[in-house]
């Protein structure tokens, strides 16, 4: 029953995806200024202490406060989703719409290439890349780049597949428009839409891969302030002091929920389903 | 049936109203609509898209589409008992017990994965309370009435394996089942080829007779209605405008809307043996005064030349077994002159979209020639297309998929004047606001996209960018198909005057008959991918050859009620 | 054909993805920096040691060779002798299977046990409170990191209330439950909060479709609706997507493996990735990506068995 005046105003789901990315992002911005202390800094005195009101989420083994390392680690976190979809999504759109639209033999070895590529567990062949590049967040992003365009390949090459059917795309080719035109002028953004709401989910999907990877200690190197490091050094001290655990995860929590709610409103706008 | 409501009719509406909350407040879709439906009575309920009428016969079962929706007042009686304010339980009793419904698209309304059967003995359970044994061979039974040939067998089928005739008459079974009193029937033909069309609507009408049943046709076809049923009431906007018994509203229609939906109608003309003298008479046909004119005298070699065109496409196959393929086109050959107007007819699957895109190069030969002016396909095939883009354009089906949503009518003409170049790019604007024009759209709407528009317009809007091209040939593929009659009408009238004053050689590809008849000079028939009969529109329609032109011309619903709908020979029909 | 030949067809189409992950396997195993013999043998080792060994794990060979010989002993069915272990590869990944095994299995169950439930309620009660709240907490459940929700679960069911176990495998089926229940639990919560919101979607459209307006018409009560048109018409989309997941689960496994200390394959690889022990990278990757197609074979022929429309 969504007419087009439903589709204008702006949906309550949107605006409050919006405002908890608008939140981390003012955080990470004004880090700096916010953070009541500096995030590397180790206070001898100050070990272990829980949250009070000088130290909102408490402190860590080395006496740095948690809510200061969780503002900075919103810079990285932020960057790790946004560089991390940023690849697949362009690459993956390239080469989907490449394979769709031309089909034949291109399509068939990007098709078995993708199958190959999707045989091996997503984190497992993460893992393998980093290995071979060494530990680091550059590594991380051109191992995403090199595993993730997949989900956005087969996308947008089934809405090309779709979309090339569209008696619009015909008259288009019946018009003697040229094949770049047609398919990136007339289908391209056509069938984008589906991608892009699917960018919010996997913005959710690198943000929980970044963190298990530097959780694993191949990602962002300590004393860097990252939430999956966090979670890792807390873990020694789970049963003493839940909080430096349990706080870096909840920033991860409400930040998937934020982009996962942006998707959500995307979606229900453009009319995908995932 | 006589032409006033029966005096202790089985259903009767009295001022019903339905309203959608909305954001802007309360709207009213069903505006205080009064009918009766007395026993064995079939009421016919006419109206274009959007006029309610389907939503009206959910209103009846208490089956609003949203929750947004609700009846705000009036009654609907059934046999003097109140349904508006019954409980839910009552109203499950009622609906397919008293009043059974099937729908316009049988292949949705049918659950996929469930055997067809099994669907029909479902509301026998609930209505009848046999257990499964005994459900089940009713159903089996009440199958073998619709015309399923072994239905024994075929109770176990899944619904997307039978043919869209046969899914319909599963539809009908299932409603049948539950024994109801009423049918309501929600344009059940619309989706079905006409010869098709013609087996279900005598299908209803022996159900009537055979059970005593009561049946709301909901459709948009006036034929159809003149056919089957006994009164007819004519809504629009949520109302119902005019009512009363069939022949007093088609011979002498009160109102307006009425009259215009009865001009609309595309019929056959009356009795072609006769004397041209009887033509003028009849004021039903309107193709006189725009009667085309004879083809040219003198004309030197074809526009397009198909020569033995044969499109197969692989279906299935594997690694173990043998490529099958589908051959779309068996071998047609055709010749269009320049400046002729010629209709392509078939069924659904006879192969005539698959020509209309071969003809302009856009769906692969397997086999054959297709030459466009004297250039070959085969020989040149870049030298030929690169002409059969400059000097033909295709008009298609469905008025919004065949516009880019994305880009505002101006937009869309504007790039296909750019990229042929034959305008200066300073006079693009111009020529855009002229094309509009041309095709009576208003100027203004250059900067709507498709979806901000009427389906009518977006047709115009199509015919537009055809016209763009400036082209020599146009193809238009099932062009008023999806629009409504009024509509349908004046997309028609607006292709005949182009013909008349542009250089134009139109092939026109239709399933309507009626249509094909008053537009074009030449028809050809095409089923199972060949031409079963060419000619003259005027000689193949008096005069059909084959038995199966015979039959699809006779299964047309005539809006003449005394035409009775023939039955065609079933040997044709066999498919 | 018969509908189910493809069964019977399938598996050959296997054999490209499986030469190629045989390949990529080999490639990204040997781009690893660091040379295994030094890892086994220390900063010390003497240069005529480092040599021996290079030779009896055939390391001095060309690659092409060395892929030969890969691919060679694979279809043998051996997979060479680990470094670190020094035992046959595949006899160890033999010992190491059943706890991922059992953990996938769980996982899936456990997961569908939350998502259709939950679903069914939802989607019944579209738009109202239940309705919200289900969705909410299933859009948050999405973002949880499994090793971080791991973590809050051993706070919360064994460290504050000592119900499960934290770590290990144990040797009775019970003690084997016990042990696996939390680490489920951990890869259920967030699998099923993706397939719950798959399924409601599903169910929602459905309830809104011409099926169920016809089933209505025709006097079927609402719950029968429900579960003989609605839920049937469901479950197929999502059991793809459930395949999809499982390849994602797998890959998880790695990482919960490790909290729980579960000595499954997925500890196993992590291990060896950091102890460059070729042998056993090469192995436990083409054991999961033989898996990975395994599961989306099993997957279409589910899809086959819930829609009778669907044609492989």
């Amino acid at each position: 029953m969504s007419g087009a005046a439903a589709t204008r105003r702006l949906s309550p789901t949107l605006l409050v995806g919006l405002g908890i990315l608008g939140l981390f992002a003012l955080a990470a911005l004004a880090a700096p200024v916010i953070a009541p202390y500096d995030p590397i800094y180790q206070e001898a005195t100050a070990r272990l202490q829980p949250p009070s009101f000088a130290h909102p989420f408490g402190t860590d083994n080395f006496g740095r406060d948690i809510l200061s390392r969780i503002i900075f680690g919103a810079r990285v976190d932020l960057q790790m989703a946004a560089i991390g979809v940023f690849f697949p999504f362009v690459i993956g759109t390239f080469i989907g719409a490449l394979a769709g639209f031309f089909g034949g033999l291109v399509d068939a070895v990007l098709m078995r290439l993708i199958d190959i590529i999707l045989a091996f567990p997503f984190l497992v062949l993460m893992l393998s890349i980093i290995a071979i590049l060494g530990p680091g967040l550059s590594s991380f992003y051109i191992a995403m780049a090199l595993v993730g365009w997949v989900s956005y390949a087969r996308l947008i090459r089934a809405q090309i597949l779709v979309l090339k059917t569209a008696d619009y795309a015909v008259a288009a080719v019946s018009l003697g428009f040229s094949k770049p035109r047609v398919l990136f002028r007339h289908l391209l953004p056509n069938a984008v839409a589906g991608s892009v709401v699917f960018c919010m989910s996997d913005a959710v999907l690198v943000l929980l891969s970044g963190a298990a990877i530097s959780y694993l200690g191949l990602g962002v190197q300590p004393p860097t302030a990252e939430w999956g490091i966090m979670v890792a050094e807390g873990q020694a001290f789970l049963s003493q002091a839940w909080w430096i655990t349990l706080f870096p995860g909840l920033s991860i929590v409400v930040l998937a929920f934020g982009f996962s709610l942006i998707g959500d409103a995307l979606g229900e706008m453009m009319g995908v389903h995932e | 049936m006589s032409a006033t409501p029966a005096p202790d009719p089985l259903l009767s509406v009295r001022d019903l109203t339905v309203t959608v909350r909305g954001e802007a407040g309360e709207r009213t879709l069903i505006d205080g609509v009064s009918l009766d439906l007395a026993k064995g009575e079939i009421l016919g309920l006419v109206g274009e898209s959007g006029s309610g009428k389907s939503l009206l016969c959910r209103a009846l079962v208490r089956l609003l589409p949203s929750r947004a929706l609700a009846i705000a007042g009036g009654s609907v009686r059934l046999a003097g008992r109140e349904l508006t304010t019954a409980s839910t339980a009552e109203m499950e009793a009622v609906r397919g017990g008293a009043i059974g419904m099937i729908f316009q698209n049988p292949s949705s309304h049918l659950d996929p994965v469930m055997r067809v059967g099994d669907q029909i003995s479902e509301g026998v359970i609930f209505h009848r309370k046999l257990d499964r044994v005994a459900a089940r061979a009713e159903a089996v039974a009440i199958m073998e009435q619709v015309g399923f040939t072994d239905p024994a067998r075929q109770y176990s089928n899944y619904p997307h394996e039978f043919s869209g005739g046969m899914r319909q008459r599963a539809m009908i079974a299932v409603a049948l089942a539950c024994d109801p009193d009423i049918l309501i029937a929600d344009e059940p033909t619309t989706a079905l080829d006409v010869t098709i069309q013609a087996q279900i609507l005598r299908l209803l009408m022996e159900l009537r007779e055979r059970r005593g049943l009561s049946i709301i046709l909901i459709t948009h076809d006036l034929g159809v209605v003149a056919q089957t049923c006994d009164r007819i009431a004519v809504m629009r906007q949520g109302g119902v405008v005019e009512t009363g018994a069939k022949r007093q509203i088609l011979t002498s229609p009160q109102h307006p809307y009425t009259r215009a939906l009865i001009a609309s109608h595309p019929s056959m003309p009356v009795d072609y043996e006769a004397s041209e003298v009887d033509d003028q008479a009849s004021q039903a046909d309107q193709a006189q005064p725009f009667a085309p004119a004879p083809t040219p005298p003198l004309a030197p070699r074809p526009l397009v030349e198909i020569d033995d065109l044969q499109v197969r496409y692989p279906v299935g196959g594997g690694v173990f077994t043998r490529r099958r393929f589908f051959s779309a086109l068996a071998g047609v050959s055709l010749q269009i002159m320049p400046g002729e107007t010629v209709g392509i007819v078939g069924e659904s699957g006879s192969g005539k979209s698959t020509l209309a895109r071969a003809m302009l190069g856009l769906s692969p030969i397997s086999d054959g020639h297709v030459t466009f002016d004297g250039d070959s396909l085969r020989l040149t095939p870049a030298a030929t297309l690169a002409r059969m883009r400059r000097e033909a354009a295709m008009v298609f089906q469905d008025p919004f998929n065949s516009l880019n949503p994305r880009f505002t009518i101006g937009e869309t003409l504007a790039e296909v004047l750019r990229v042929h170049g034959k305008v200066a790019p300073s006079a693009i604007p111009a020529r855009v606001e002229e094309l509009l024009r041309l095709v009576e759209l208003d100027p203004a709407l250059a900067v709507r996209r498709p979806r901000q528009l009427s389906g009518g317009q977006c047709q115009r809007a199509g015919i537009a960018r055809a016209l763009a091209v400036d082209p020599r040939l146009i193809v238009a593929d099932e062009c008023v198909a999806a629009l409504d009659v009024t509509i349908q009408a004046q997309i028609v009238d607006l292709f005949r005057r182009l013909v008349a004053t542009m250089d134009l050689t139109l092939v026109f590809i239709a399933h309507d008959l009626a249509i094909v008849r008053h537009l074009c000079q030449r028809v050809v028939v095409m089923h199972h991918g060949r031409i079963v009969e060419e000619g003259p529109c005027a000689e193949v329609f008096a005069r059909p050859r084959e038995a199966y032109t015979a039959a699809l011309i006779a299964a047309i619903p005539d809006i003449d009620p005394d035409r009775r709908l023939l039955m065609p020979p079933a040997s044709v029909l066999s498919s | 054909m018969h509908r189910y030949s493809f069964i019977l067809t399938r598996p050959l189409q296997f054999l490209p993805v499986v030469f190629g992950v045989s390949l990529i396997t080999f490639i990204l195993v040997r781009l690893i920096p660091g040379d295994p013999a030094r890892v086994l043998l220390g900063a010390r080792a003497t240069p005529t040691a480092i040599a021996n060994i290079r030779a009896q794990y055939g390391l001095d060979e060309p690659l092409w060779l060395q892929y030969f010989y890969f691919l060679r002993n694979l279809l043998h069915g051996e997979m060479g002798t680990s470094i670190v272990y020094k035992i046959d590869v595949l006899r160890l990944i033999a010992t190491r299977i059943e706890p991922t095994l059992a953990l996938v299995v769980a996982s899936v169950v456990l997961s569908i046990l939350i998502a259709v439930p939950l679903a069914a309620l939802a989607a019944r009660h579209q738009g109202r409170p239940i309705d919200h709240v289900i969705r909410i907490v299933s859009t948050f459940g999405i973002g949880f990191p499994p090793f971080w929700l791991g973590l809050m679960l051993i706070i919360l069911l064994a460290v504050t209330v000592p119900i499960f176990p934290v770590s290990g495998y144990g040797d009775t089926l019970f003690q084997k439950l016990a042990h696996l229940f939390l680490p489920a639990l951990t890869i259920a919560l967030s699998l099923s909060t993706v397939l719950l919101r798959s399924l409601r979607a599903a169910m929602v459209d459905w309830l809104k479709s011409d099926v169920a307006t016809a089933a209505r018409a025709r006097g079927v009560p609402e719950s029968v609706v429900f579960w003989r048109h609605v839920l049937p018409n469901s479950i197929a989309p999502s059991i793809n997507l459930l395949a999809v997941n499982i390849g994602w689960l797998i890959g998880g496994t790695v990482v919960i493996e490790s909290i729980f200390a579960l000595p499954g394959m997925g500890q196993l690889l992590v291990r060896a990735i950091f102890s460059r022990d070729y042998m056993v990278v090469q192995g436990v990757a083409m054991v999961f990506a033989c898996a990975t197609v395994m599961v989306n074979f099993l997957a279409d022929i589910a899809t086959v068995a819930a829609d009778p429309r669907v044609k492989l």
